[in-house]
C-alpha cells in the first residue's frame, strides 16, 4: 500500500483543525501524516508549536472560582423561587409536537413532489413551439442575386 | 404508507385530548434508563432526586418542581460559568450570563424535549449564544489586565512562579481577546472535557466541518498572538 505524500502546508492547515493529538485526525490522513512527520523537521517543528499551544490552553484557559459557582446556584435557587412556574406549551406548540410524529422524514419533499405533478397535470397544454427556421426560409437568399 | 398511516392514526385519535388542554404524550417513549422511566410527579414513593438523569429532573422541573431544577444547576452550573467566562473573559459578566441561561431553562422547562436534543446540549447552547450576544453587543473594553487574570490565577507553589503563571494567563487572555466571539467560543467548547465534537458543534448549532473550520482559525491567531510570550 502507497501512502499519498502530504504537503508541509496541508499538515499544519490539518494540524490546526483537529489539534497535535494525531490519534485524533481523520484515518485517512494520519499515515501520510506521519511519514511527513518521519521525513521532515519542519513538520516536527510545527507539530511542537501546536502542541506547545495546545498545552498552554488545557492549563490556562480561564477556571470559575468555586464562591462564583456557589453565587450562581445561590441565585439561581433565589430567582426561581420568586418567578412563576414554567409555562406550559400553548395549544399551537402542543399540535406541533403531536404532528412532529405523524411526519415522517421526506415528507415535505413527497408534498412538494405531489404539488409538481397536480399542477403540470391541471396546466392546459402549450401549443407546439413554431419553427425557429420558419422565417429564414421566407428571406431571399444574397447568394440568388450572384 | 403503513409507517405514515400509524402515526397519522394515533394522531388522530389524540385529536380529542390535545383539544381538551391535555399534555401531548409520545407514542410508546423508550426510557433511556431505569430513572427515566419512573413518573415524574407525584405517585408512589418518592424517588432520590439525585439518582435521576438530567432528561428526569427536567421533565421534574417542567412540572415546577424547584428542586430538581437546583439538581441539574448543581450538576452543570460549573461547566456553564466556565463556557461563559471563556467566551466573555469577564468573571462578573460571565456569572450573570450563566444565571439568565438557568432562568430560561426554567422558563422553557415545560417545552424541553429531550427527544430532539440532550439537556447539556440545550444548555450549553443557551449559555454560548447568551455570551456571543452579549460580547457583541457591548462596547469595545479593554483587555484584560494582569489584574483581572490575578483574580482568577490558582495558588502557585512560590511567588515566582505565581507570576511567571500570571504572565503567561494575562498573555493567553489577551490574544483570546482578540479573536471574533465565535472562535473563542469554538476554543472554550473545544477544551471541555468530556464533550464530543458533536456535542461543541450542536453547542454552536454548526457542522463538525464548521467547528473544525472555526478552530483551525483560531489557533492560527492564538499562535500567531502568542509567539514570543
Amino acid at each position: 500500500m502507497t501512502t499519498a505524500r502530504m504537503s508541509l502546508d496541508r499538515f499544519t492547515r490539518l494540524l490546526d483543525r483537529h489539534g497535535p493529538a494525531l490519534a485524533a485526525w481523520p484515518a485517512a490522513e494520519r499515515s501520510a501524516a506521519a511519514a511527513l512527520l518521519a521525513a521532515s523537521p519542519e513538520a516536527r517543528g510545527r507539530l511542537q508549536a501546536a502542541a506547545a499551544l495546545d498545552m498552554r490552553l488545557r492549563r490556562d484557559l480561564p477556571q470559575p472560582h468555586p464562591a462564583a459557582v456557589a453565587r450562581l446556584q445561590e441565585a439561581v435557587a433565589r430567582r426561581i423561587a420568586r418567578v412563576p412556574l414554567p409555562a406550559r406549551p400553548g395549544p399551537l406548540a402542543r399540535l406541533r409536537q403531536a404532528l412532529r410524529p405523524a411526519v415522517p422524514a421526506g415528507w415535505g419533499a413527497l408534498a412538494a413532489m405531489a404539488t409538481c405533478a397536480l399542477w403540470l397535470s391541471l396546466s392546459p397544454p402549450r401549443p407546439a413551439p413554431e419553427d425557429p427556421f420558419g422565417p429564414l426560409q421566407t428571406l431571399p437568399l444574397a447568394g440568388e442575386s450572384f | 404508507m403503513r409507517t405514515i398511516a400509524s402515526p397519522l392514526m394515533q394522531f388522530l385519535l389524540s385529536l380529542p385530548r390535545i383539544a381538551a388542554g391535555a399534555p401531548v404524550t409520545r407514542s410508546a417513549p423508550v426510557p433511556r434508563t431505569m430513572t427515566d422511566a419512573r413518573p415524574a410527579g407525584r405517585g408512589d414513593a418518592a424517588p432520590d432526586l439525585g439518582e435521576l438523569d438530567d432528561a428526569a429532573l427536567m421533565a421534574r422541573a417542567g412540572a415546577g418542581d424547584r428542586t430538581a431544577f437546583n439538581l441539574l444547576v448543581g450538576r452543570h452550573g460549573t461547566r456553564a460559568l466556565r463556557l461563559a467566562l471563556r467566551v466573555l473573559g469577564d468573571p462578573a459578566e460571565a456569572e450573570e450570563v450563566a444565571q439568565e441561561a438557568f432562568l430560561r431553562a426554567w422558563q422553557a422547562a415545560a417545552g424541553f424535549d429531550p427527544a430532539r436534543a440532550r439537556f447539556t446540549t440545550w444548555l450549553h447552547r443557551i449559555v454560548v449564544n447568551l455570551a456571543i450576544d452579549r460580547t457583541r453587543r457591548r462596547a469595545p473594553l479593554p483587555p484584560a489586565g494582569l489584574e483581572a487574570v490575578g483574580e482568577l490565577a490558582d495558588p502557585a507553589p512560590g511567588p515566582e512562579a505565581a507570576a511567571v503563571a500570571t504572565q503567561a494567563r494575562a498573555a493567553l487572555a489577551l490574544a483570546l481577546a482578540d479573536l471574533p466571539p465565535r472562535q473563542r467560543a469554538a476554543i472554550a467548547l473545544a477544551y471541555e472535557q468530556e464533550l464530543s465534537g458533536a456535542e461543541a458543534a450542536a453547542a454552536l448549532s454548526i457542522s463538525e466541518r464548521a467547528l473544525e473550520g472555526l478552530l483551525r482559525r483560531a489557533r492560527l491567531l492564538l499562535r500567531s498572538r502568542l509567539e514570543g510570550s
